[in-house]
């Protein structure tokens, strides 16, 4: 080997660029010359060519195929509509569900005559039912409490996080999800370390006149607004420890 | 503002079909899987549109997106297989399913026995005659990885080539 064709010997990707013929014709007659030079790699590269040569015999005129119906764009789009046709249909039956489930929901709520013109009475009828020592589990157990700030966030804003109340001593311990009149609503049940609870409960402003506070029975409800979403914090009455709790959530 | 792309003419996309067909049976194990993975190509194109002016670039979106969707399809394949084993009791293991079009009787030995990034590749650069910028593009992958993959794949495919000397003459693929 001389040092001429040292100096010209091409690497391996302009050997495979001479086969599919991507060279500019000086590299490419620099590349024949050395090919005859070096019988061993020309035979090498003569094998690639008659490689690629057979692939395209091979693979050659597949417009001769037996042609797939399947396979025209208009029969493939009126597969498309059909098929956005009957999501359609899935969606629809779905939003169905939805108004029916919402109606016995409603009717549920008929079952259980809260005071409506009470402020946030809603709160404490799901306090009620929910957070009182004898209540069913959860639907929203510790475990699920990255579910449950999703769906908070999802459905109030900035305004829907799992509050940390446990600078005061609660800690979480699961939280439902609500149908009321003003839409979608959650109340999330604390407990601190003597067993007292207490439910924070927000959902959509209706038509609450302002912040405050009023006793329900034994129950004690503390709420306020901010922006488009009321708050309530239901509590034993007796607790005197929860009346600072409002304070914590709307800083905090 | 980003205009809506205009929706691909069927006439455009008509003319590119068996060329899709060929890729796509490079590819999938039979004739029928090779329509599948055409058709999905098909519906991906129609629903997101492509801005044709250059007929080329179309073709060469056209296998990326075909090529897309058998990695997808083989992906879900080897997921499920994983799956399927936890559930059987005896251990299959079962080879790669032979490609009968580039069969090895048909006097290419081996290319059935390339890996499908490799026989996508030689038929984008060898078949289809894309650049290798074009080809690189339509797999996804730098033009570097191009250059050491036809490179492997095309010494692999001698190498069975010298193992197995062709036992007929060409045949054309039906």
């Amino acid at each position: 080997m001389t040092i001429k064709t040292l100096h010209d010997a091409p690497t391996d990707d302009e050997l495979h660029a001479y086969v599919d013929g991507r060279l500019d014709p000086a590299r490419r007659a620099a590349v024949v010359a050395w090919l005859e030079a070096n019988s061993e790699r020309a035979a090498q590269v003569e094998g690639w060519k008659r490689d690629a040569e057979r692939l395209r015999v091979l693979a050659a005129n597949p417009e001769h195929w037996v042609p797939n119906a399947a396979l025209t764009p208009a029969q493939v789009r009126r597969g498309l509509q059909a098929r956005r046709r009957r999501r359609m249909g899935i969606a629809a039956s779905w939003v169905f569900a939805f108004v029916i489930g919402g109606g016995a929901g409603w009717q549920m709520r008929d079952l259980h005559p809260a005071p409506s013109s009470l402020p946030m009475a809603d709160a404490v009828a799901a306090y009620r039912q929910f957070a009182e020592a004898d209540a069913p589990p959860m639907e929203f157990d510790t475990a699920r409490a990255d579910d449950l700030q999703r769906w908070l966030q999802r459905h109030f804003g900035e305004a829907g996080r799992v509050p940390d109340l446990s600078q005061a001593g609660y800690r979480l311990m699961g939280g439902r999800l609500l149908s009321t009149e003003q839409g979608a609503a959650a109340m999330l049940v604390y407990q601190d370390g003597s067993g007292a609870r207490v439910g924070f409960y927000l959902r959509p402003r209706g038509r609450l006149a302002g912040d405050g506070q009023r006793r329900d029975g034994d129950l004690l409800a503390q709420y306020w607004s901010h922006r488009g979403t009321s708050f309530a914090l239901v509590s034993d009455a007796a607790d005197a420890a929860a009346r600072a709790l409002p304070r914590l959530l709307e800083n905090g | 503002m980003p205009a809506r792309l205009p929706p691909l003419d069927d006439e455009t996309l008509h003319a590119l079909i068996p060329r899709l067909r060929r890729f796509a049976r490079s590819l999938a194990s039979d004739a029928a899987a090779a329509d599948d993975l055409v058709q999905t190509a098909l519906e991906r194109a129609l629903t997101r549109g492509f801005d044709v002016r250059e007929p080329a670039a179309l073709q060469a979106w056209l296998f990326s997106v075909l090529y897309r969707a058998f990695v997808d399809e083989h992906r879900r394949a080897v997921r499920w297989k994983r799956i399927a084993r936890l559930f059987s009791a005896e251990d299959e293991a079962s080879p790669p399913p032979p490609d009968r079009v580039f069969d090895a009787r048909t006097s290419l030995a081996g290319f059935a026995s390339l890996t499908p990034e490799q026989r996508a590749l030689l038929m984008l650069v060898s078949v289809e005659g894309l650049a290798y910028r074009e080809a690189a593009d339509a797999l996804g992958i730098p033009v570097g990885t191009v250059m050491s993959r036809l490179s492997r794949a095309r010494r692999a495919l001698r190498a069975m080539q010298e193992e197995t000397p062709p036992t007929s003459a060409l045949k054309a693929l039906r």
